[in-house]
């Protein structure tokens, strides 16, 4: 066998000193434009690439996957938050104030898969199995705890502007957590059309059927259908210069059915008739304010329940009002930077009012009032990134009845406060 | 009585050398191990009748993984070891080692009464991704295509997919064959068949090589001159893969491989020869 020239051998002495590792799967063409040049043979082309290459499968931990040849992309992430949380509450007739300070946890493990001619699939693992949350309680001595599926979907794009997702999935509408925890992960089919309006503005219409509780059909009744929700919206992306406008009006109702079991951390079993919910949500965003990479952002969300008076007073058995029907939040935030760097720190407050009839509160948000309807106050949130990767995050919520002297589930919390210090850290 | 036993102990296990010393085990790539490596062992075997071969064409994956788990001392391959075998042999203390033996034209074939006579890279990549399902889409009759590839434990059907379709998947209604000789046979059988095999297998009644149009434009037909030369697109180099630098009687057969009568086989049964210094 030939050996190696010298001049050769130090080309890839320094290739193997510099990069070897990052080099080893690009070098095709430079081993081939050696070749070409005559300065080494098939033979020797082909020995090299062999070192290279298992430099590249020992030394890197990427070399050492074996991924299918559909893969084009596999991402994986997740975070780590670890939270002290103390919290207040007082239910409606009692002067009795109850207060609990938690120690919590959630871990978060994410993969995402690109694969070929538009077809996608991912998943989510969790701690805890409640939908709306996925914290652990620090509890009972040291104990280990379990995870869970939070999200496993396939997604198929077959062209730019059309997509459709079935599973268990991020949820594809836009809103804030006045209608849908962010925690809460949809699981059905969804379809996303794009128009494109000309530069990044565009005109977005999105579907969602979700299943929300799966019952026996050979049951009669009620009790046997299952409960779907179906969503739709459309949302308008406007730009205008360094100003984001987005507006996002929907309408969402439910297949009407009764729901048990349900894991959330309030769960509110019970029925899913009359919610039949026109949203709209949206908001301002002003890029580059004061120069940087800093925004202010005006946010807003509404619901409004058509059949609120039959819901409050059929599903909830209680006396109607006018304020049930409406639930709606007004916000507004300040990014210092891109919230991705060191040092780059946030603020956001928003108010907001949830009448007795307005939204689902089985996806609502958990942590405003526990997830009680009924309830107005306040969400006031700052976070600081201690390192690109690591944030502290203060987070404090204040709400109150806003009719009194109901007795129910959904709507006998009087007052309450949460305080949540939360250390997250990405990987 | 102790030395009697010991000169016998000695005896046996001498036997046992030379006769696992005399059996060269081959495994691997069936575009080699079909003709060309049998061929090869008969010319060797007729200067050493004392050796004797062990020969298994089932794909070059298997022929890797024979170096591998030590169970061959040639691994025959039609496309280089994946980084992934390369580790799991580095994990064994193997330490894979490639001979460029032969170099293959991979000839795209279709029925002789197609009247297609040349692709485009492009077009050949439409048709076996299915980006493309009827003949008439590439200036043929209307029909759709019946594509014939080889099966995935084949070092072929990967080197295509390289290749030939930029590493995407081949199209979902593709039948996948045992062997070159398979394909070839189908596509003589059916005139919509499109398949690809290697130069050995390009003068089976009924079928006809498509030219191969290139970037400059110009239509290529493989053969010794545009396979060495690499203008035509689908060459590619075969190995056989040792464990480290080959000794011993697997040294002399990859010699022999290499040398002027390995050569002319490998010429006389449609490859390529390695090209002399």
């Amino acid at each position: 066998m030939r050996k190696l020239p010298l001049a050769l051998l130090a080309l890839c002495g320094g290739i193997a000193l510099t990069a070897a590792t990052a080099v080893a799967q690009d070098s095709g063409p430079l081993i081939d434009l050696l070749v070409k040049k005559g300065l080494i043979n098939d033979q020797e082309a082909e020995e090299l690439r062999t070192d290279l290459t298992k430099d590249f499968a020992t030394n890197t931990s990427a070399g050492k996957l074996n991924l299918g040849s559909q893969i084009t992309e596999f991402k994986l992430g997740g975070d780590i938050r670890l939270r002290h949380q103390y919290q207040e509450t007082r239910s409606q007739n009692t002067t009795l104030t109850t207060n609990r300070t938690r120690e919590r946890f959630r871990f978060r493990f994410n993969g995402d898969v690109q694969m070929q001619k538009g077809w996608s699939a991912g998943f989510a693992l969790e701690t805890a199995s409640a939908a709306d949350s996925g914290n652990q309680t620090f509890e009972n001595g040291a104990d280990d705890y379990s995870i869970s599926l939070a999200r496993a979907y396939v997604a198929w794009q077959p062209r730019n502007d059309l997509k459709f997702v079935a599973g268990k999935q991020r949820n594809p509408i836009y809103t804030t957590d006045l209608v849908w925890d962010g925690d809460i992960n949809p699981q059905g089919v969804a379809e996303l059309y794009t128009l494109s309006l000309g530069g990044k503005d565009t005109l977005e219409f999105r579907a969602l059927q979700s299943i929300m509780d799966d019952n026996n059909e050979a049951t009669a009744g009620r009790a046997g259908n299952d409960a779907w929700l179906f969503a739709q919206q459309a949302v308008l992306t406007k730009y205008f210069g360094g100003t984001k406008l987005i507006l996002a009006p929907g309408y969402m109702v439910y297949s009407t059915s009764t729901v048990s079991g349900l894991t959330n951390e309030t769960p509110f079993n019970g029925d899913t008739s009359n919610l039949s919910l026109v949203t709209f949500a949206g908001e301002l965003e002003f890029a580059n304010v004061g120069g940087g990479a800093n925004s202010v952002k005006l946010y807003w969300d509404s619901s409004y329940n058509t059949e609120a008076a039959d819901r409050v007073h059929k599903v909830y058995a209680l006396p109607t009002a006018d304020k049930d029907a409406f639930a709606w939040l007004v916000g507004i935030g300040y990014n210092h930077g891109s919230g991705k760097l060191q040092g780059d720190w946030s603020v956001r407050a928003d108010y907001r009012r949830i009448g007795l009839g307005s939204v689902d509160p089985n996806l609502s948000d958990s942590d405003f009032g526990f997830g009680n309807l009924n309830q107005s106050g306040y969400k006031i949130g700052a976070a600081y990134n201690l390192v690109d990767f690591c944030s502290l995050n203060l987070t404090y919520f204040r709400t109150s009845d806003i009719r009194d002297t109901l007795k129910h589930a959904v709507a006998g919390l009087d007052k309450s406060s949460i305080l949540q210090v939360d250390l997250v850290t990405k990987f | 009585m102790k030395n009697t036993v010991s000169v016998l102990l000695t005896a046996a296990l001498l036997a046992g050398s030379l006769s696992a010393a005399d059996k060269l085990v081959i495994k691997g790539s069936d575009t080699l191990g079909a003709k060309l490596v049998p061929l090869v062992a008969e010319a060797f075997k007729a200067a050493n009748p004392e050796v004797a071969f062990e020969i298994a064409a089932e794909g070059s994956t298997t022929g890797i993984a024979a170096i591998t788990d030590g169970t061959a001392q040639i691994g025959m391959s039609s496309r280089r070891a994946k980084p992934t075998e390369l580790s799991a042999a580095l994990a064994k203390g193997v330490s894979m080692k490639p001979t460029i033996v032969a170099y293959d034209g991979m000839a795209v074939i279709v029925n002789e009464a197609n009247p297609v006579a040349q692709l485009t890279v492009r077009q050949v990549e439409q048709i076996f991704t299915g980006d493309v399902t009827d003949w008439s889409a590439v200036g043929g009759n209307p029909g759709k295509f019946s594509i014939y590839t080889r099966n995935t434990s084949s070092g072929t059907y990967s080197d295509w997919k390289e290749l030939a379709m930029k590493k995407r998947d081949y199209a979902g209604s593709s039948q996948k064959m045992a062997g070159n000789e398979q394909i070839a046979a189908e596509v003589a059988n059916n005139p919509n068949g499109i398949g690809y095999v290697g130069l050995a297998y390009t003068h089976v009644p009924g079928i006809r090589v498509v030219a191969i149009v290139g970037k400059n434009g110009k239509a290529v037909l493989p053969d010794d001159e545009t396979v060495q030369a690499k203008s035509y697109p689908y060459a590619r180099p075969t190995f056989f893969y040792t464990n480290g630098e080959p000794h011993g009687l697997t040294a002399q057969f990859v010699e022999f491989m290499l040398g002027a009568e390995g050569q002319s086989i490998a010429k006389e049964v449609g490859f390529v020869p390695v090209a002399k210094e």
